[in-house]
């Protein structure tokens, strides 16, 4: 379980995150929604400590994140994986290699200089990829794939590290409507059958509450609402969206509203 | 389809998973392709030291510690005829901003002859480039000794060879840059129905002179450095100085002289960064 | 103009836009415009100054120049050979020795040379593997971006500056008072020098990277290393053997020389042969080293294009 206690992160005068209180159970898929520069991306980066908190505690089970340093931040960023708009994926490297450095905080240290991965952890790989339907390219250069077609290369780098929490941070922004489906039912799958808590950061509305659990607003870095899709009634969310509510509010136009024949299968297709 | 843990992974998954993607893991040729470079390159520098007698450095540490200490210890500072220092350092700096100055004119030249888009006769760019080799294969310090034959001790010597050096290695990087434009900029810039001046200054300026400007500027650097030994040779500058204060065995003289051309240098390659944000808005080549 | 109608939700705009919109644009180009002039006056009046006291000092005058030139021609002259035309390829006459006017006579020290070139190209490998390894490695906290803390940085970067900006020569002094004539002097100097201006060039290089792939290896849990060997080796790694092999060319100069102090490679032979006015070997020597030193940069520029063609697919 995740519990976030008073978080603030100060930048300057600004108040990114303003007083952030959540417990996150395990196995819960979270959506946080808001405006650009309400605070959603500091908010999931001071999960993972790309970003320190200035006040306040971040806990998980007896550790308080915020305090972690060193080897053990490492292990937890090892633990709590992140997906980013951009894939942030080794361009040069191919997709396999791409995939194992998901492995490399169990890795001894003369493995990583010299880049010796052992055949399992090798199979592992394939088979995270497997799952996202990319196997095929296990051998391309990381840069030569699609958008969407990478950001499924970093879910399966994620999967290798065997997280406890995903953070998606605005996963589907970058993508095609098309992609962007698949990469959120890819979330959702790994939430339901790996029993692994997902928080994302989402752009658009009706994909946070077609595939979440559970709806963060933010607004100016304060927690505005928490609570189901269902409580989340359309004066809310006009609400915490502002200026930008017509453009994130179109729900015939946004990214994961495709209307489709069949329904999702279970298993991610090639 | 629940992912298992990787501790799961048994000897059986990993066999299935190698029959379907072979390419995913390592061969033995994938290991010698990958390990032999650095074996073959470690074994070639142990091999040379070795063949260089590098256990003369370990038996040197006494001599250099002299020398160390000689450097750091500055004794009887009044003495050190400072006009004379100072004069080498002006010569030195003088014959680096000429030469680089008269270099990169005469590149301008020579590098068009030398490309391929603007010199279409491959004899006359062949010959041209012949030639640039020829220039570029004599190091500056020996076109040093030639010209100080020719027109006697000084730093006039040292300006030539500089000048000359210059011409042979900024010529072909200027060819290379005009070769490597972008032909569709030249191109938008003719179907506006430009001139051909219009077109020089439009299509092709735009794209070449960041790359002439930077490399430039980094030759003055450069060869403020080599100046610095020309003097060596007798081609002025703080060279000769040099010489002399090390062969007398006054190395706090030319520790401080060194001293003060590092600082020198320092201060161009920050004149440098100021220059290439002024001319083309970039810090850095 | 005002005759063209601009319509479009462009920010400010009033009433009469068009007219206000080309106003305000041509009063910011002007104040640009002068801003700016003021400036390029300002370089232009240093840039004058130094390049007339650069003339007075080097005595660059036209005069001296008119005498030097021709008497390049005649030093030209004087280090031709002596070769004459029916004795070119004679071979050794009866006790052994090489005839006067001959190609064998001019090329008397030929295997000298040879070895001594031979040093030559072994000494610049060394050096340029040994000086590149360092600037690689330093490469990385010298860079501001990726540099673990502001020490190490400033460290890096002025060691590395140290490295570079004495001079070749001077270094290479040091070392033959050190340890002795040699070539050993002349791989450490040429090395020395070689790790700082690479690293510098590396340093550069890895400044302009892009961090998001080192972002990704930080949220896996990578340690600092893994985030450069991951993250930014891979994005500069052609450019960093460019640069080596363009710095390797460079050092097979250096080396040629460096034997003027007595570090070894065939710049002892060299400084021999001018200094003992044995004109025509000069040119001897000259020619050899010329085309060593072409065809090693042949065979360089293939490699870096080879290695750039893969690069591509």
């Amino acid at each position: 379980m995740l519990k976030l206690d008073k978080l603030t992160r100060r930048f300057g005068d600004n108040l990114a995150v303003n007083n952030a209180n959540l417990t996150i159970p395990d196995g819960q898929m979270v959506g946080i929604i808001g405006r650009s520069g309400a605070g959603k991306s500091t908010l999931l980066r001071l999960l993972n400590r790309l970003i320190d908190p200035s006040e306040g505690q971040i806990l998980f089970g007896d550790h308080d994140i915020a305090r972690l340093k060193g080897k053990e931040l490492r292990a937890w960023r090892s633990d709590c994986a992140m997906i980013f708009q951009q894939f942030n994926l080794v361009g040069r490297l191919d997709v396999v290699t791409n995939v194992l450095t998901g492995r490399l905080h169990d890795m001894t240290a003369w493995r990583t200089v010299a880049q010796v991965f052992t055949p399992r952890e090798r199979a592992f790989a394939i088979q995270a990829l497997d799952r996202l339907g990319m196997a095929h390219t296990a051998l391309q250069r990381a840069e030569t794939l699609s958008g969407g077609q990478q950001q499924r290369v970093a879910i399966a780098r994620a999967l290798a590290q065997e997280p406890k929490i995903l953070l998606a941070d605005e996963p589907i922004a970058s993508l095609d409507p098309m992609n962007a489906k698949v990469v959120m039912d890819a979330l959702r799958d790994i939430n339901r059958q790996d029993g692994i808590t997902v928080i994302c950061n989402l752009h658009t509305l009706d994909t946070a509450r077609s595939y979440c659990d559970r709806i963060i607003g933010m607004q100016d870095g304060r927690v505005v609402f928490d609570g189901t899709p269902d409580q989340l009634t359309n004066s809310m969310a006009r609400e915490i969206y502002g200026a930008e509510a017509d453009e994130a509010f179109n729900e015939a136009a946004t990214s994961t509203s495709i209307p489709t024949s069949e329904p999702a299968p279970a298993r991610v297709p090639a | 389809m629940r992912m298992a843990s990787i501790d799961t992974v048994d000897d059986g998954q990993i066999a299935a998973v190698r029959a379907t993607h072979p390419g995913a893991f390592r061969t033995g040729r994938d290991g010698l392709r990958k390990w032999a470079p650095w074996v073959i390159a470690i074994a070639y520098v142990i091999g040379s030291l070795i063949y260089f007698d590098v256990h003369l450095l370990f038996q040197a540490s006494e001599r250099a510690l002299r020398l160390l200490r000689a450097m750091v210890v500055w004794e009887d500072m009044a003495n050190w005829q400072y006009a004379n220092i100072y004069k080498g350092i002006a010569q030195t700096l003088a014959m680096a901003f000429l030469g680089t100055l008269l270099g990169t004119i005469g590149s301008l030249f020579v590098g068009f002859l030398a490309a391929k888009n603007v010199m279409p006769i491959r004899v006359v760019r062949q010959m041209v480039r012949r030639f640039l080799d020829i220039l570029r294969g004599i190091d500056q310090l020996v076109w040093g000794l030639v010209f100080v034959r020719a027109v006697g001790l000084g730093p006039l010597a040292g300006v030539l060879a500089i000048f000359i050096s210059d011409l042979g290695t900024l010529s072909k990087l200027y060819s290379e840059a005009i070769e490597n434009i972008d032909r569709k900029q030249v191109e938008g810039v003719r179907a506006t129905g430009a001139g051909p001046f219009a077109v020089i200054r439009y299509g092709y300026l735009p794209q070449v002179l960041p790359v002439f400007i930077s490399q430039s500027l980094y030759f003055w650097e450069s060869n403020t450095r080599s100046a610095t030994i020309l003097g060596i040779v007798g081609a002025g500058g703080i060279g000769m100085i040099l010489i002399e204060r090390f062969r007398a065995q006054l190395y706090d003289q030319v520790f401080f002289v060194v001293l003060n051309v590092l600082v020198i240098i320092f201060a161009i390659d920050w004149l440098s960064k100021r220059i290439r944000l002024w001319a083309i808005g970039e810090k850095s080549h | 103009m005002t005759d063209i109608p601009m319509r479009g939700g462009s920010a400010g705009a009033s009433g009469d836009a068009p007219f206000d919109a080309v106003a305000t644009f041509e009063r910011h180009r002007a104040e640009l415009k002068a801003s700016k002039r003021v400036w390029n006056l300002l370089a232009l009046g240093a840039f004058t100054i130094a390049l007339g006291l650069s003339i007075w000092i080097s005595q660059f005058y036209p005069e001296r120049l008119a005498e030097g030139v021709p008497r390049i021609f005649e030093y030209f002259g004087t280090i031709m050979p002596d070769l004459q035309w029916d004795r070119l390829f004679e071979g050794r006459d009866a006790q052994g020795n090489a005839v006067p006017g001959s190609i064998i006579f001019w090329y008397t020290d030929f295997w000298t040379y040879v070895e001594l070139l031979w040093e030559t190209i072994l000494m610049a490998i060394t050096a340029s593997l040994l000086g590149t390894a360092v600037a690689f490695v330093l490469s990385f906290p010298a860079a501001a971006n990726l540099a673990p803390n502001g020490w190490v940085y400033w460290f890096s970067r002025r060691f590395l500056e140290f490295c570079r900006g004495v001079p070749e020569i001077l270094l290479a002094l040091v070392f033959v008072f050190a340890i002795g004539i040699g070539p050993l002097a002349g791989v450490l100097a040429i090395a020395i020098h070689t790790a700082g201006a690479l690293g510098k060039l590396f340093a550069e290089v890895n400044e302009n990277a892009s961090d998001r792939p080192v972002e990704g290896i930080t949220a896996v849990g990578g340690s600092w290393t893994e985030k450069m060997l991951y993250g930014v080796v891979p994005q500069v790694m052609p450019n960093f053997f460019s640069y080596a092999m363009l710095r390797f060319e460079i050092n097979v100069r250096a080396s040629s020389i460096i034997g003027f102090v007595g570090a070894g490679g065939i710049g002892a032979e060299l400084n021999r042969v001018i200094s003992f006015y044995s004109d025509d070997r000069v040119l001897a020597v000259l020619i050899l080293v010329i085309l060593m030193v072409t065809i090693i940069d042949l065979i360089s520029e293939d490699i870096r294009h080879r290695f750039i063609g893969k690069e591509n697919f």
